[in-house]
């Protein structure tokens, strides 16, 4: 079952990702992308991965791509880019580093990280008094992690309100009452 | 099971949370301009009541397996904090008052950026270390870029952010190696791994760790962003990142050296001497350089960053906590000298509408009360007795002759022919105050001074003229800050 799955997402995968790079319309290419970045979610949950397959699809396939369409939708679609590359040694260069990427990626399967980690290969976090990985997260989170994780909320409040105030056209007229009456301390 | 929570211990972050939150809530509702200035200094002082009964109270609190503790040293560093952060306010009442901007939003970055420098002065794992940081670091980016329509204040705030970003990242990608290497993110755990035997990638990791927060201490060779975004910012900001956002980048860096990477000496202490060599000497001859007032004491703070750094570069030769304690303690006086510096550029520019030195010439004759006290702050600067600044000094030699290595010593003499640069241009300034005709075109007769402002310069004067004459008074506090409690 687990392998059949693991078939047909993989071909997804690479099918999404040759759509990303053959489509000549950008909306096809993000819908592309969306659609490698959703089965690389599955295949996450196929190795017990529950929370990274989660935060895949809420912050790629989600934030990321809705980002990306933005993006194109305010340069226009119907502008043809020109395919002619301005460097001519990109494509050989590109090929020779996936080449070399691959091969890393097949030396470090199953090798020890310099942080002396084993890689795992495809064994989930299970057992345990806890059940599943977010199960887990979740617990440190809200117990050895609360601070920052209360502190991390007060950023997130700033953030939007930063961006409010950096996106707000200012309609006030300046104060003229302030030259007058000189303020107290406090 | 539920955490363990001591709220007395997080007291000072609770009210300092309330007041932002109180503040935003008050904008919202009131067209009463001063009204959220008034809560927002009423909830600073508010937040030093818990850190004085802490205090009183004496103990030690270790929270969320030793992630958060309460002990000596915080309690002086978020009093400090909070002072600084007040008067950073009493600045801003008739700056931001009597321009077109936004008020309530002002004070409510403005607090949660302190909110990050006080939770940071009690973070003792790497996680609270980064996202503290975060804090103080993201409400500044748009707190630089305040004056939306001035191309300068843009370019400030863009600078700023670009680089904050990107020191951020360095720093995160450091900080992951640590926690990959010591299989925790707790300070005192990382403490054990490095006493044993690391890899050279634990090198590596410390010193992308290190760059990181040489970026926001704004240390030669990362200072490049600094001049920019104080010159562009609005003044009480300037302020405000010169002293309260680099010392907490400061505090950071000796919390993390102290307690995390301190055994194994060799990964950090060539990193943090060239660091503070380079910043010294950069520092202070571009400041020579420089006819805007804002520009030099940019340059004169980063030089003053490489000072800070002497003591620490030099730690591990240093017996005792003689080396911690010169941190904390320049640390202090330089907030007070350097508050007071920019409150008096700030009183200035209210008479000459420029940051020229040059238009300057002859305050002292039509402005004698703020001359006197500017040069006052640049006389301590300078570090002349009897004002505060020479003990900083004093206390940073003594800890390199504390050392008595040859690189200590090396780095000493490095210090102190520095020192005697930095007193060219800062009594350059003071010769233009005093001794130069007056500038054609300067208002001589101009309204009061708002008494923010008189009442911040006032008492920056009083402390360093008290700390000059009685530096036990200090002294004390970087003792009492590594007191084991």
């Amino acid at each position: 079952m687990t392998v059949v799955l693991f078939f047909i997402f993989g071909a997804l995968t690479i099918g999404g990702a040759l759509g990303v790079v053959l489509a000549r319309n950008p909306v096809h290419s993000a819908l592309f992308l969306v659609l490698t970045l959703v089965s690389v979610a599955v295949l996450f949950l196929l190795q017990d991965a529950q929370l990274v397959a989660a935060v895949q699809i809420i912050v790629y396939a989600g934030a990321i791509v809705v980002l990306f369409l933005f993006v194109i939708m305010l340069l226009g679609v119907d502008q043809t880019e020109p395919f002619a590359e301005p460097l001519r040694f990109q494509r050989p260069v590109a090929l020779a580093l996936g080449a070399i990427l691959l091969a890393e990626v097949l030396l470090l399967a199953g090798h020890r990280w310099a942080t002396g980690a084993k890689t795992a290969r495809g064994v989930g976090i299970t057992g345990g008094a806890f059940g599943s990985n977010i199960q887990r997260v979740a617990r440190v989170l809200f117990t050895t992690f609360l601070w920052p994780f209360e502190i991390t909320a007060v950023l997130l409040v700033i953030a939007v309100i930063g961006a409010v105030v950096l996106a707000r056209r200012s309609a006030q007229t300046p104060d003229s009452e302030s030259e007058s009456a000189p303020r107290s301390g406090s | 099971m539920n955490p363990h929570v001591d709220f007395h211990a997080f007291a000072p972050e609770i009210v300092l949370t309330v007041t932002i939150v109180a503040v935003l809530i008050a904008d919202l509702f009131t067209d009463d301009s001063k009204l959220p200035a008034r809560i927002a200094a009423l909830g600073v002082l508010g937040s030093l009541v818990p850190v004085l009964t802490l205090a009183v109270d004496g103990q030690t609190r270790s929270l969320f397996g030793g992630a958060f503790v309460v002990d000596p040293f915080s309690l002086v560093l978020t009093g400090f904090f909070l002072v600084a952060g007040y008067v950073t306010l009493l600045l801003s009442f008739d700056y931001i008052g009597e321009g077109d901007y936004y008020q309530g939003e002002f004070y409510v970055l403005l607090l949660t950026s302190l909110l990050g420098m006080i939770v940071i002065s009690s973070a003792r794992d790497l996680i609270s270390i980064f996202v503290a940081l975060e804090t103080i670091t993201i409400p500044t980016f748009v707190l630089a870029g305040w004056r939306k329509h001035d191309t300068k204040s843009n370019e400030a705030s863009l600078k700023y952010f670009l680089i904050g970003v990107l020191s951020s990242a360095v720093m995160l990608y450091g900080m992951s190696l640590v926690f990959g290497l010591a299989n925790s993110t707790v300070l005192v755990d990382i403490h054990k791994y490095a006493s044993g035997h690391t890899p050279a990638l634990f090198a590596v990791a410390v010193f992308l760790t290190l760059v990181g927060f040489a970026f926001k201490v704004s240390a030669v060779p990362f200072h490049f962003w600094a001049p920019d975004t104080y010159e562009g910012a609005p003044t009480p900001v300037t302020a405000f990142l010169s002293v309260a956002s680099k010392a907490g980048g400061f505090v950071a860096l000796l919390t993390i050296v102290r307690l995390g990477f301190f055994p194994s000496g060799n990964s950090w202490q060539p990193i943090l001497w060239v660091l503070a060599a380079a910043s010294m000497t950069l520092g202070n001859l571009a400041a020579l350089r420089q006819t805007n007032i804002v520009r030099m004491l940019a340059y004169s703070s980063i030089a003053q960053g490489g000072f800070i750094l002497v003591p620490l570069a030099v730690a591990g030769d240093v017996r005792g906590n003689a080396a911690w304690q010169a941190v904390v303690i320049y640390i202090l006086i330089y907030g007070a000298m350097n508050l007071g510096a920019f409150a008096a550029v700030i009183a200035a520019a209210r008479r000459t509408r420029s940051a020229e030195i040059s238009r300057l010439a002859g305050f002292g004759r039509t402005n004698p009360a703020i001359a006197v006290m500017f040069s006052v702050f640049l006389f301590s600067l300078a570090g002349i007795p009897p004002l505060a600044g020479w003990f900083a000094k004093f206390v940073m030699f003594r800890a390199v002759f504390d050392a008595n290595t040859t690189v200590a010593v090396v780095l000493g003499v490095i210090a102190a022919v520095n020192s005697v640069i930095a007193f060219f241009y800062y009594s350059g300034v003071v010769r233009r105050l005093w001794f130069d005709e007056p500038a054609a075109g300067v208002e001589l007769s101009s309204p009061r001074l708002p008494v923010g402002l008189s009442a911040a310069m006032g008492l920056m004067t009083a402390v360093i003229l008290v700390v000059g004459v009685y530096p036990q008074f200090f002294a004390r506090l970087g003792e009492i800050a590594f007191q084991r409690g």
